[in-house]
């Protein structure tokens, strides 16, 4: 059993001697610090408007009347669309739309306002791009809030027409109307939704990565590992005093973008800071025993790289951000069960758009720290059966000499 | 012409004998195209769990509430006895949202009077909450416009004029591409074309570090060699680009309105421009290690730089001019829009000239290294290498 003081002396030393290494190596400090800043910042700046307002879309207005003039105007007004360009056939905004330029195409039929004021129920059709999902959905959103709003001034002006009483008639038209409450994000801000997950999602992939990649370095020779054992007083302060000081500088990495999105782009704090910080610890701890382990259990370093890669690199969307978890298939499901940024995630979105209350807010946090000593435990096991073997190579040539 | 042949004999073996190469081209393929998809093969989201309030407890709510239940998109997974406990339930994740129907709801709509309920939709998932609040707006509308039609039939209106005036312009919204409203459908064309670029990127960044590396005298000159390697990257890339663009695509439903030569003739200048961008990149590095290490998580933005699940129109125009260096903000819509929603060349014009300027621009570059490479490599056959 070896002393408090030194495993302490022992953790230092390795510790510092990273800084050291961190300023000898500036590929490997780019790497962690720099190349995740820049992704980040690429990343900010895509998302920094936080909405997308006045998509492109086409009129083809065939009846030209005060009506169909007041559905163009209307959908010209909403937040989500602008109407860019008046089209004389269906063929012209159909090439508009394969080439990208407008997202959907309005058809005001021929004699419109003519058969609305005679009940024929003429057909107003919106023609919108749905490949690309998001814009689709938005400008749809535009679309279907401005036409049901004209129709709606004109079953008041039908039944008041009547002799209807204006409030009277304002009631019967809606005899369930829907008070829509949308929880944690009113605005529907893309920066508060996908931008403050990517982020994180961004480290993941470089912790995993370039930790497989630092440990790897000190691991691939046996005789390097023996070193950084004899430093570090113990293979396990040795590896704390490793891997601590890449923590530090991921934290830093992501308290700098995590600055941006609550100082710039205004993403609110409605939990504890105190559990978002400390969440954010342990998840980072987790990714960087996750790469600790990859590079202990698969030689060569190059080959670690190339399998932590693989796992780490396409895990967003296995994180159900997008495309929630409960949709997915088994395998997705479970697959982005083990992965640390889920739950971290999770954590995250409870902390700053929910203001989860604490006592419902430590399931995704406690298993966080579970996978944390768990792969710690599977890393020290690991680290032992190595040991054994070296020791065991090492006594070889004495007993053989 | 022999130059190229040359060199383009050479690098093929190159291609064909360096492990992490074809690895990085040939196995990734397969991997990505079996693993990615994963979580979108089941396409759409069906049956978004709610919680029921139901604090009228009549005939007419009970028939709103079995209609809900009964849309595509949500299912009540359970019914509650108040706000707060089901407040307590969406924190927990069990519920993407609520819907309350306040007492007195039947006895409002038989007086004739608007009698509201409120929805409660999870935003901190937007398809989540796209999904729950269709699902019951929807639901609550056509609800609406019978017991609306019901009221004006009761006052001897005939029910086609009762029709006309519930809904005198009614409005239709048609999906041109896409009309199951897939997630993978959506995905899957744009991730698959990133990781192609993703892949041969990385390969011939390894291809063009490790040359440096070991020395490798020059074949030919400089404009042959780099000619004669884009053929050898163009030849691989004959096999994989139908992989990722028909085979998996197809393998997954994703519809496909483009013709194959279409697509082909489009993807050509994108695989040039992508080859000659990764010849011009693996000058900048120095060990193999550090290609893949870069490369690991460079690939999302590209992703949302290229429009796809961001509209171009929000992206700042500095930001967008910036990202038209890299191939794949042309090559994401515009093959999308070949092979997707079949579109022809001359509509994706813009895309497909942007391309075969990135790749022309590439290739100049990467000739211009390959002639500096050349000219300092002869005097100094015998230095040390450095790296």
């Amino acid at each position: 059993m070896r002393g408090y003081g030194a495993v302490k002396r022992g953790f230092w030393l390795v510790f510092w001697r990273e800084f050291t290494w961190l300023r000898r190596r500036p590929f490997l400090l780019c790497l962690t610090t720099i190349v995740p800043l820049i992704i980040m910042a690429v990343l900010i700046l895509v998302f920094s408007a936080g909405l997308a307002t006045r998509l492109p879309i086409a009129v083809l207005d065939l009846d030209a009347s005060d009506l169909s003039r007041q559905i163009v105007r209307t959908v010209n007004a909403t937040p989500d669309t602008a109407v860019a360009d008046h089209v004389t056939d269906l063929a012209a905004g159909k090439r508009m739309i394969l080439s990208g330029r407008i997202h959907g195409l309005l058809m005001l039929p021929k004699n419109l306002e003519r058969d609305v004021l005679a009940g024929r129920r003429p057909e107003v059709v919106f023609f919108y791009n749905n490949q690309f999902m998001t814009t689709g959905g938005l400008t749809l959103r535009g679309v279907n809030a401005a036409v049901p709003a004209v129709e709606g001034a004109v079953r008041v002006s039908l039944r008041t027409s009547r002799g209807i009483e204006a409030v009277m008639a304002q009631q019967a038209i809606t005899p369930i109307p829907i008070h829509s409450n949308t929880l944690f994000n009113p605005t529907l801000n893309y920066a508060h939704f996908l931008l403050a997950a990517l982020l994180p999602a961004i480290l993941q992939v470089v912790i995993i990565v370039s930790s497989a990649y630092a440990v790897g370095l000190d691991t691939e020779h046996r005789h390097r590992l023996r070193i950084l054992r004899r430093l570090g007083n113990g293979l396990w302060p040795a590896m704390f005093g490793k891997l601590l000081p890449y923590t530090l500088l991921f934290l830093a990495v992501l308290g700098t973008a995590d600055a941006v999105l609550f100082g710039v782009l205004d993403l609110p704090l409605r939990g504890s800071p105190l559990l978002l910080v400390a969440s954010t610890f342990i998840f980072i701890l987790t990714c960087q025993f996750l790469g600790l382990l990859l590079a202990l259990l698969i030689k060569p370093v190059a080959s670690a790289i190339s399998v932590a890669t693989i796992l780490a690199a396409p895990a967003f969307g296995f994180m159900g951000i997008g495309f929630p978890r409960v949709g997915m298939n088994l395998f997705a499901y479970w697959w982005g069960a083990a992965l640390p940024g889920t739950w971290y995630l999770s954590a995250r979105i409870d902390q700053t758009l929910r203001g989860t209350p604490s006592e419902l807010a430590l399931h995704p946090m406690l298993v966080l720290a579970a996978f944390a000593i768990g792969l710690a435990l599977l890393a020290a096991l690991r680290l032992n059966i190595i040991r054994k073997r070296a020791d065991a190579a090492a006594a070889k040539p004495r007993t053989a000499t | 012409m022999s130059g190229i042949a040359i060199a383009f004999r050479r690098e093929l073996k190159r291609i064909f004998s360096m492990k992490e190469v074809l690895s990085t081209i040939f196995a990734a393929a397969l991997i990505y195209s079996l693993y990615y998809p994963q979580p979108y093969v089941n396409e759409a989201l069906r049956d978004i769990p709610i919680a029921l309030v139901d604090l009228d407890g009549t005939t007419a709510s009970r028939e709103l509430a079995r209609r809900i239940d009964a849309s595509p998109d949500v299912a009540v997974a359970m019914v509650l006895p108040d706000l707060p406990t089901a407040q307590r339930q969406v924190y927990e994740r069990t519920i993407s949202g609520i819907v309350v129907i306040p007492r007195y709801f039947e006895r409002e709509l038989l007086h004739g009077r608007a009698s509201p309920i409120l929805q409660y939709t999870d935003a901190s998932y937007f398809l989540v909450n796209q999904r729950v609040a269709a699902g019951i707006s929807g639901t609550a509308r056509a609800f609406g416009v019978e017991v609306e039609e019901a009221r004006l039939v009761a006052l001897q209106v005939d029910p086609p004029t009762a029709a006309a005036v519930t809904s005198p312009l009614p409005f239709t919204a048609i999906p041109l591409f896409n009309p199951a409203g897939g997630y993978a459908t959506y995905l899957l064309p744009g991730a698959f074309l990133l990781i192609l670029q993703q892949t041969l990127l990385v390969a011939v960044c390894l291809l063009a570090v490790t040359a440096r590396r070991t020395r490798l005298e020059p074949a030919t000159g400089p404009v042959a060699t780099v000619l004669g390697n884009l053929l050898a990257y163009l030849a691989v890339e004959a096999i994989v680009v139908p992989i990722y663009l028909i085979v998996t695509p197809y393998f997954y439903g994703v519809p496909r309105l483009g013709s194959l030569a279409d697509i082909l003739v489009a993807a050509i200048p994108f695989v040039l421009a992508v080859s000659a961008m990764g010849m011009v990149i693996g000058s900048l590095f120095r060990s193999p290690l550090s290609v893949q290490l870069v490369a690991a998580a460079i690939g999302m933005p590209f992703f949302f730089l290229s429009g796809f699940s961001w509209p171009t129109e929000a992206i700042p125009p500095a930001l967008h001019a910036v990202s038209m260096l890299v191939p794949s903000t042309f090559a994401v819509t515009g093959l999308t829009m070949v092979a997707q929603m079949g579109a022809s060349i001359a509509e994706i014009n813009l895309q497909f000239l942007g391309l075969w300027a990135l790749a022309i621009g590439y290739v100049l570059l990467a000739i211009a290294l390959e002639w500096r490479r050349q000219r300092r490599n002869q005097p100094s056959t015998g230095q040390i290498s450095t790296a």
